[in-house]
């Protein structure tokens, strides 16, 4: 093996990385040992062959063609079948350029969500004083300034752990003794001569599974955002948490979230985000059905939180909602305009939805956070 | 292209299995490195069969491993026979032998009386190296997959009773998701991975000749253009290719040579599977025609 083309391959490694795909170590290795077993005068198969070792879901499949068309150039004189040359230097094909967050107050403030870990460790969090917090507690999201806002998230992720914990050690009382685990009855009873002491082994515990389709249009975004911190906060309660959020259209970013810093999530999200167009609440359900049907079963709790101003045809939503009640365990929808006590759900969109509704709740202050996470069990 | 991924693309065909070069380069790739190789892809568009025909090419067995949520160590590695246990300590009873209670423990603890589940069968192949097949492995738990993380990287297991058993040929493994769960970083890195998505109306069609053998061509190659057309359109439940096979063998059986408003109206139900597909699926017929779903009307 020429010892050039290895290089070529950990160089291509770096690009890789540059681009956001998690290549190892140990990938790199395969795909050296790889050119073994391909014939590198094919370009198709050894794009194959690499796609095959450093892709690992298809969303990096994209990131992937570009950096293979990048780096494996095809050499000027096409026809020389030992062909493709690694490019010299390293350029980032993908033009990524790191999109400013000049969004609104509350984007700034909540840049620092990532820094919640680091900081907890050192320098203990400065809570308000019991009677303050309790103010905070019961105080619409939207009244605070962008000064209060990251006091107030770091207040809200405190609750939720502290919620999680209750709520992991929380037993209901077994209905079922479980199934006789003859295993350890066989073990216990080898001196009686028979069975008289029967072992039981409890049934594996199965978690709920959370959807939570937020909307993210005008000022339910500040709201949405706390929901998912709150509900982050709580993860390990649940199953899986798989999160979507919608304006115009649908985006998963239950893949974002996973073990990257809420910075670079929100980086990404102002991409994703129309930050002038209406909602289309029934559209974005009926992308939810159509390209994820499948996360939604019996044991899952889809959250909906929006404020039902829809733009959309009501019997769009109606018609969408109806498919994941079908299939869901529970369907709560949250709307923060509920905490205003003279709030009625009269728009068409809210009026569709609401027979279809499980829980209809508010979620618009911490309060209300911890009220929903009483009704998130079966 | 290299022979060997030549070769094996031959033999999957001959196994009555159409594939291109991705798959064929995957499977290559994973039985050379020795690695896990992860399919993902919507349901219906051959996955599990590559594992089949994978063991099929190599004259090896396939051991299947079907996971559900809940599936747990016992049902995937082995347990005790308890059954043939207690009849055994019966047995000893009634012949009045009275041996130590560690000597009787022992025996019933012992090959013997072992159930040996899909994984354990896996790596105690005697002849070869057999395709081991995680058919779903969506479904399981974060901790299960975790068990086969460990499981794939050191391929022994270790029963308390009975001691290390270390596989003899570490086997070919093949996982299969639907992504009803996103599987960890860890199991994606430590595989190889192919997507396989709904098959070129060109695949399709190879796909319907081979399996239907003696259909009518034209009627062949109208059920491909439709089924690409179909999948467009928004569906709940988008069709996968055991639907077209299943429409094909029935408008095969009933002797058409081609689509038309009629027979689509007869055999939908071979095809979509929900009410509100149907719906959906009339409603596009009604405004566009039936002839937007069909090859343009060129030779």
């Amino acid at each position: 093996m020429p010892r050039d083309l290895a290089a070529a391959v950990a160089r291509f490694a770096t690009l890789l990385r540059r681009s956001g795909l998690p290549v190892t170590l140990v990938e790199v290795t395969d795909a050296v040992r790889a050119l073994d077993h391909l014939d590198l005068g094919d370009r198709h198969e050894l794009y194959l062959g690499l796609r095959a070792i450093f892709v690992t879901r298809p969303e990096e499949v994209p990131p992937f063609d570009r950096c293979f068309d990048a780096f494996w150039r095809i050499a000027p004189d096409g026809d020389d079948s030992s062909g493709f040359i690694p490019a010299p230097a390293i350029e980032d094909p993908t033009g990524a350029s790191v999109v400013k967050s000049d969004q609104k107050k509350e984007a700034l403030a909540l840049d620092s969500w990532g820094e919640e870990e680091a900081e907890e460790a050192g320098d203990p969090l400065s809570v308000p004083l019991a009677s303050e917090a309790e103010a905070l507690v019961h105080q619409d999201f939207a009244t605070f300034g962008a000064d209060q806002l990251d006091d107030l998230l770091k207040l809200t992720v405190k609750i939720a752990r502290r919620l999680a914990h209750r709520m992991s050690r929380r037993r209901r009382p077994r209905k079922r003794r479980g199934r006789v685990d003859l295993r350890r009855t066989l073990r216990a009873n080898l001196t009686k001569g028979d069975l008289i002491d029967l072992r039981f082994r409890e049934r594996k515990r199965k978690k709920v599974r959370l959807v939570l389709l937020c909307d993210v249009s005008g000022s339910m975004d500040l709201y949405s955002r706390f929901l998912l911190q709150f509900l982050f906060a709580l993860q390990s309660v649940f199953g899986r948490v798989e999160t979507f959020i919608f304006s115009t259209r649908l985006t998963r970013i239950s893949e974002l979230l996973r073990g990257r810093s809420y910075r670079q999530v929100l980086r990404r999200l102002t991409d994703v985000r129309d930050w002038s167009g209406g909602t289309k609440i029934g559209e974005s359900l009926a992308q939810f059905n159509r390209e994820w049907p499948h996360l939604v079963d019996r044991r899952t709790i889809v959250i909906v939180l929006s404020d039902g101003w829809d733009t959309g045809e009501p019997d769009v939503l109606a018609t969408e909602l109806m498919r994941i009640k079908r299939r869901a365990a529970r369907v709560i929808w949250l709307n923060p305009l509920l905490g205003n006590p003279s709030y009625e759900p009269l728009t068409r969109g809210m009026a569709a939805a609401l027979p279809l509704i499980d829980d209809f709740a508010a979620g618009h202050n911490l309060a209300a956070l911890r009220d929903l996470a009483g009704k998130l069990h079966l | 292209m290299r022979e060997d991924i030549r070769k094996i693309q031959e033999m999957m065909e001959a196994a009555e299995y159409v594939t291109d070069a991705p798959v064929a380069t995957s499977v290559h790739l994973a039985m050379r490195l020795r690695k896990p190789l992860l399919i993902e892809g919507p349901a219906g568009v051959g996955k599990t069969e590559v594992a089949k025909v994978m063991a099929r090419v190599l004259g090896t067995n396939l051991i299947r491993l079907q996971c559900y949520e809940g599936l747990d160590v016992s049902t995937a590695l082995y347990e005790w026979n308890y059954q043939k246990q207690l009849l055994h300590i019966k047995l000893g009873e009634a012949s009045h032998n009275n041996r130590a209670v560690s000597e009787q423990e022992h025996e019933i603890f012992s090959e013997p009386f072992l159930l040996r589940r899909p994984l354990l069968q896996a790596i105690t192949q005697e002849s070869q190296a057999p395709v081991l097949l995680v058919d779903e492995c969506d479904r399981t738990d974060e901790e299960f997959e975790a068990f086969m993380l460990e499981v794939f990287s050191e391929w022994q297991v270790t029963i308390p009773e009975i001691g290390t058993i270390k596989a003899t040929h570490p086997p070919h493994v093949i996982l299969t998701s639907n992504r009803t769960r996103e599987l960890s970083d860890a199991l994606r890195r430590r595989c190889l991975y192919l997507w396989i998505d709904y098959p070129t109306p060109d695949k399709e069609l190879r796909i319907i000749a081979r399996k239907v053998p003696g259909i009518n061509q034209r009627l062949a190659r109208e059920i491909a253009k439709f089924m690409e057309t179909l999948r467009q359109v928004r569906l709940a439940k988008v069709p996968g290719v055991a639907e077209t096979l299943d429409w094909a063998q029935a408008l095969a059986s009933l002797h058409a040579d081609h689509i038309d408003d009629a027979l689509v109206a007869e055999t939908l139900g071979c095809v979509l599977k929900d009410v509100d597909d149907m719906k959906r699926f009339r409603a596009e017929v009604a405004k566009t025609g039936l002839a937007t779903f069909l090859p343009a009307a060129a030779s």
